[in-house]
């Protein structure tokens, strides 16, 4: 019933647009009294011409460029056609939306019968992403229009029985598994093309139905959205970031050094990396507990991936307490009123099962906070750590440790290549020596507590 | 003289191919189902101007590996024949029916990752990797690798780009099929921890015909990142039939008594690394849902 009300609205459309023709023409002739006579004949000539099987949508806007056409022409004659070869000549302007159109109309301007139109609309799908248009439905709208309205709707049925016009059906369904591809829902005008050229049962128009039908289901599924476009601002990113790994409401994000470029007295350009960190007050409770003489350790880096770009962030965390230093905590009954947050009940197997599963109560040790910058040296990390001590005292006693070669080894061999606002550099071999030699004297100094520990 | 010598050899010649015919056929069934079940029914995916590989090399006789063989399918049938004295799937009845929560795949060791087979789009020729490790306590198993999505340039692939985890196929004794019978469930329940990456996961079940053996049931994976595990339960309902990446026009619900595999797949375009370590891989009973399934069954879609 839609696309009946649709296919009415488009005779409307097309009765209103063939009474408008005229009387823009007369507009334009009035226009172009002043101007050259010349343009105006052509124009004409153009309009009369398309005409034949030609759409109200595209009879809307037609920016005309006779240089571009005739250039086209001249190249195009005596060889075979290649229709890269309309988008490789504009390559050498500017790859916008705008050139992008402009040779989609030099092809429709080129011949009546749209000749070799599907080769054209395959060789403009692959030029997409160069040109940026990749996510833009004007533009596969503009492509479905290239084909011809109402030669390939079957109109017997033997011909509805049959695969009526394979190759351009299976053309029209490329362009829709494209938009697919990138997310793009299509629109009203998309399918009023589609039933012009396919007609209501084509496959192009099941497979818009389908997604149709699909894409409104899975909108919105994902519980931890990430927006279409990233913040520029490298602070901004690790903010976003940081928030959305923390999945805490009160963790608090501190900026402890912004970005800045400074010259030195001496004349060096000294750029100084952004720190950003975040800390839950739950965090700083565990860290405020946490056994001073037992180190904490400070790595990294791991990777985050927001849809296409990839950061990385540092933590900071303690190994896990051992069973027999956990002290069982009893419950005040005075935090809550209403009801008892302590039953001993004596139930069967399954009935009294947890369920619930405690998320910050890590296998690996407690995580006391995060942090990301763009430089993830220790001196960087370093000020991070100073900066947190001022909300946790007892980070002045408990030995930090630096363990930033840990983590898989492809992932910080891709940082590099991957992230383009993410420069991280890896922490120079002498440092990382020095880091084990620490670490290793700081294990003999424990071996040595600990044993200290039994003759005591 | 000469006539009945022509008539005789194509005779002799049709009998003989047909003796060999025979023979293949006769063969073929007796060996199969024991060696590669699968594969003499349906071919596997056989990459453009890649080489057909010769079955028969493929197969190894020798009698250490068949002792073993029959060790451990005569426990199976041995298990098999005394658990069912002991109740459905050699539990108590009571445990059984009072069961809410099962977990069915967890990491404890290297010979539970024998469980799972990998793959990635190398098989059609891409350039991605992925590989499989205990995580640092060797209490989880973390899937990591590189994801590449340039496709191969043989003229015929379109679109690459994919890395996947699958569970294997449970067998009983003597190698026949089992499947995961979690009838008395209505979630899967998954504890995992990720890297931000959206992952789908896939449920294979049991199909009457061989051509529907690439009917899974579907569904998404969203992780949030960083170092904070993550549970997640997703209802059977949920899950949406799908044929090679492509969803069908009529949706069932999953049949949750006969299932086969699970997969996790990575396949976003991201070139790049990733990571998902899994806690465990259980199923539990939500009685606050009730849900068949969560599509349309009623008409197909798009209507015809």
């Amino acid at each position: 019933m839609k696309c009946a009300r649709c296919l009415l609205q488009l005779q409307c459309l097309t009765l209103v647009g063939q009474s408008a023709r005229p009387a823009a023409q007369y507009g334009t002739l009035l226009q172009s009294a002043s101007s050259s006579q010349l343009n105006v004949l052509h124009k004409t000539q153009h309009q009369v011409l398309r005409r034949f099987h030609g759409s109200p949508a595209c009879a809307k806007s037609r920016p005309v460029r006779a240089e571009v056409i005739n250039e086209d022409n001249k190249k195009g004659d005596g060889s075979l056609v290649t229709y890269d070869n309309l988008f490789e000549q504009v390559t050498k302007e500017a790859q916008t939306k705008a050139t992008f159109i402009k040779v989609v109309n030099v092809f429709l301007k080129r011949d009546v019968r749209r000749r070799g139109h599907v080769e054209f609309i395959y060789a403009a799908l692959k030029k997409m992403p160069e040109f940026g248009v990749e996510r833009d439905l004007e533009v596969y709208n503009k492509l479905l229009d290239i084909f011809p309205k109402e030669v390939f709707v079957p109109v017997n049925f033997v011909q509805r029985m049959f695969n009526h016009y394979p190759r351009q059906q299976e053309c029209g369904v490329q362009i829709l598994e494209q938009m697919e591809n990138y997310g793009i829902m299509p629109n009203i005008e998309t399918k009023v093309l589609l039933v012009q050229i396919f007609g209501l049962k084509g496959h192009p128009m099941r497979k818009y139905q389908r997604i149709m039908y699909w894409f409104p289901k899975f909108k919105h599924i994902n519980p931890f959205p990430i927006p279409q476009q990233l913040p520029e601002d490298p602070v901004d990113l690790a903010r976003l970031s940081l928030t959305r790994i923390a999945n805490d409401r009160d963790a608090k994000v501190i900026v402890y050094q912004l970005p800045c470029t400074d010259i030195t007295e001496s004349g060096e350009e000294v750029t100084l990396p952004h720190v950003i960190g975040i800390q839950s007050p739950s965090q700083m409770e565990l860290l405020a507990k946490h056994n001073p003489s037992k180190p904490v350790f400070v790595e990294g880096p791991f990777p985050l991936w927001l849809r296409k770009t990839c950061v990385y962030y540092y933590i900071l965390r303690a190994d896990p307490t051992p069973p027999e230093e956990k002290i069982e905590e009893p419950y005040d009954p005075e935090r809550c009123f209403f009801y008892p947050l302590q039953l001993d009940l004596d139930l069967d197997r399954d009935m009294g099962e947890e369920e619930s599963f405690d998320v910050e109560d890590l296998d690996e040790g407690p995580v006391f906070a995060m942090c990301m910058t763009s430089r993830g040296d220790e001196a960087t990390l370093n000020q991070w750590i100073s900066g947190l001590q001022q909300n946790n005292p007892i980070l002045g006693q408990v030995p930090t440790l630096f363990r930033l070669d840990a983590g898989p080894k492809e992932l910080q061999g891709a940082a590099d290549s991957e992230s383009g606002h993410d420069h991280h550099q890896r922490p120079d071999p002498e440092t990382q020596r020095e880091e084990r030699q620490t670490e290793k004297e700081i294990v003999e100094e424990e071996l040595q507590r600990r044993s200290r520990g039994m003759k005591q | 003289m000469s006539l009945p010598t022509i008539t005789r050899l194509p005779s002799a010649r049709l009998l003989s191919s047909l003796l060999l015919h025979h023979q293949h056929h006769l063969l073929l069934p007796s060996i199969a189902p024991l060696t590669v079940p699968t594969r003499l029914i349906h071919a596997e995916y056989r990459r453009p101007g890649k080489p057909k590989e010769n079955l028969w090399q493929k197969i190894n006789i020798d009698f250490s590996k068949g002792m073993k063989g029959i060790k451990k399918n005569f426990t199976l049938l041995k298990n098999e024949f005394f658990d069912r004295w002991v109740g459905p799937e050699g539990k108590p009845i009571l445990e059984h029916m009072l069961e809410q929560n099962r977990v069915v795949w967890e990491f404890r060791g290297p010979e539970s990752l024998e469980h799972w087979t990998l793959s990635s789009d190398r098989e059609v020729g891409g350039q991605s990797e992925v590989y499989l490790k205990l995580g640092k306590n060797s209490n989880t198993c973390f899937l990591y690798g590189t994801l590449n999505c340039t496709p191969p340039r043989d003229g015929e692939t379109r679109y690459s780009g994919y890395c996947t985890m699958r569970s294997k196929q449970p067998l009983a004794s003597f190698d026949r099929k089992k499947h995961h019978d979690w009838s008395s469930f209505n979630t899967l329940h998954l504890r995992v921890r990720g890297d931000g990456r959206p992952w789908m996961i896939n449920l294979a079940t049991e199909t009457y015909f061989s051509h529907q053996k690439d009917d899974i049931y579907s569904y998404f994976l969203y992780t949030r990142g960083g170092p904070y595990w993550q549970d997640v339960k997703i209802p059977f309902s949920k899950f949406f039939l799908a044929y090679r990446g492509r969803i069908h026009d009529t949706q069932h619900p999953l049949w949750v008594d006969k299932v086969n595999t699970i997969g996790f797949t990575l396949g976003d375009k991201a070139n790049g690394p990733f990571q998902l370590e899994i806690d465990f891989i259980g199923v539990c009973k939500d009685y606050a849902h009730t849900e068949e399934c969560a599509y349309e069954m009623y008409k197909r879609n798009p209507e015809v």
